[in-house]
């Protein structure tokens, strides 16, 4: 699975089939403070992703 | 682990068959686009209508910084406020003078105004105070959302005035409210905790409203996201000096845990606001020495800052 964090860096994650949550935990990423892409649409925390995704990490900027 | 090919495609929302977009933790709500919005919008209206924060021939200014919270509020109330011919909408913009930040929120407000044909004031910290913020935290950039926060303070007073505006309406959101709750009773501060600025009776000051106030950060970004006007901006680089950043960070994760917990954050406050009625006298408004606006001491706020920063 390609990660494509905030900053815009990208990570390259090997896995079996998971809930996204647990990526982002592993990631040190609370699933509360960003929103999350595949192939342009919105995804839940709780959307199984696989090796075959490409998941895009929107982080909510606080304030405004 | 294995999982069936239909949760691989992602959950479906909880009100119809289409794909979810959000999960509302709290409800253990799925919702598509369409019902993610409609719920935004009824949780704006209820707060609204509940607290009867829009009257009559009200003239509600919106504070916009062109930030995420104000960008949907202005959005929601513009929509929600369509069909009434008696309520007005204007926005007002304060330019603190943020080197690298600001510019951008600022275009992104002017955006919106343009697109949605609303009325549109914008000041300065330097028209007003003769400075920029950059300027006025030079060496004390710890102090700068006391500082920031005093200062805007004013300035939005002084451009709803100048719009005309019966009412202020801001961008708090629940997790902005939850974080104030917090603060507040880590600082030990009850008058702070239960104080009310969506009414006067005084007709000292332009009551402020907070339409946000029960919907999650998280759902207002999506909401923007859903909606199209998602601006990718970055966050007040001031930020890092604040108790807030500290009290977000331990909040969020306590609601990641337990979901509702910034809710019952709020209840407690309702709770603590109505067990302390009558029981804490309310101190007097009196007028400043220096300006004569409203205060509850010798000196506005503004007025001891100016002594401190030879604004």
């Amino acid at each position: 699975m390609l990660l494509i964090l905030p900053d815009k860096s990208t990570r390259h994650i090997e896995t079996a089939p998971l809930p996204l949550e647990a990526i982002l935990l592993a990631e040190g990423i609370n699933p509360l403070e960003v929103m999350a892409s595949r192939d342009g649409r919105l995804i839940t925390e709780d959307t199984v992703v696989t090796n075959a995704d490409e998941i895009r990490i929107i982080l909510i900027s606080h304030g405004g | 682990m294995a999982f069936p090919a239909h949760q691989r495609a992602g959950p479906v929302c909880s009100a119809c068959a289409e794909p979810a977009v959000f999960f509302q933790r709290h409800t253990g709500l799925h919702l598509c686009g369409l019902h993610l919005i409609e719920e935004v919008e009824r949780n704006v209206r209820t707060t609204i209508s509940s607290r009867q924060m829009i009257c009559p021939d009200d003239r509600v200014a919106v504070a916009l910084s062109g930030g995420k919270d104000s960008t949907a509020l202005l959005l929601i109330l513009n929509r929600l406020l369509a069909s009434r011919t008696d309520v007005q909408l204007v926005a007002i913009t304060v330019d603190e003078g943020i080197h690298g930040y600001r510019e951008d929120t600022i275009r992104s407000a002017e955006d919106l105004v343009s697109r949605l044909g609303i009325e549109h004031h914008c000041i300065s910290f330097s028209e007003l105070f003769g400075g920029t913020l950059d300027t006025f935290l030079k060496n004390r950039p710890e102090q700068a959302c006391s500082i920031c926060g005093i200062l805007r303070r004013k300035a939005l007073i002084v451009g709803a005035e100048l719009a005309g505006a019966t009412k202020l309406a801001t961008g708090h959101n629940l997790d902005d409210e939850a974080q104030s709750v917090m603060m507040n009773v880590l600082r030990g501060d009850l008058p702070r905790l239960i104080r009310d600025t969506g009414t006067d009776s005084s007709g000292l000051f332009i009551p402020r409203i907070k339409p946000l106030s029960y919907m999650y950060e998280k759902e207002i970004a999506a909401y923007l996201m859903l909606s199209g006007a998602w601006n990718d901006l970055p966050e007040c680089p001031y930020a890092v000096h604040a108790l807030r950043r500290e009290a977000r960070s331990i909040l969020a994760t306590l609601e990641y845990r337990y979901p509702g917990t910034m809710l019952n954050l709020m209840k407690s406050k309702i709770k603590i606001k109505e067990a302390c009625l009558g029981k804490i006298p309310s101190e007097p408004i009196r007028h400043c020495r220096e300006c004569g606006d409203p205060c509850s001491g010798d000196l506005c706020q503004l007025c001891r800052l100016r002594q401190t920063l030879t604004l």
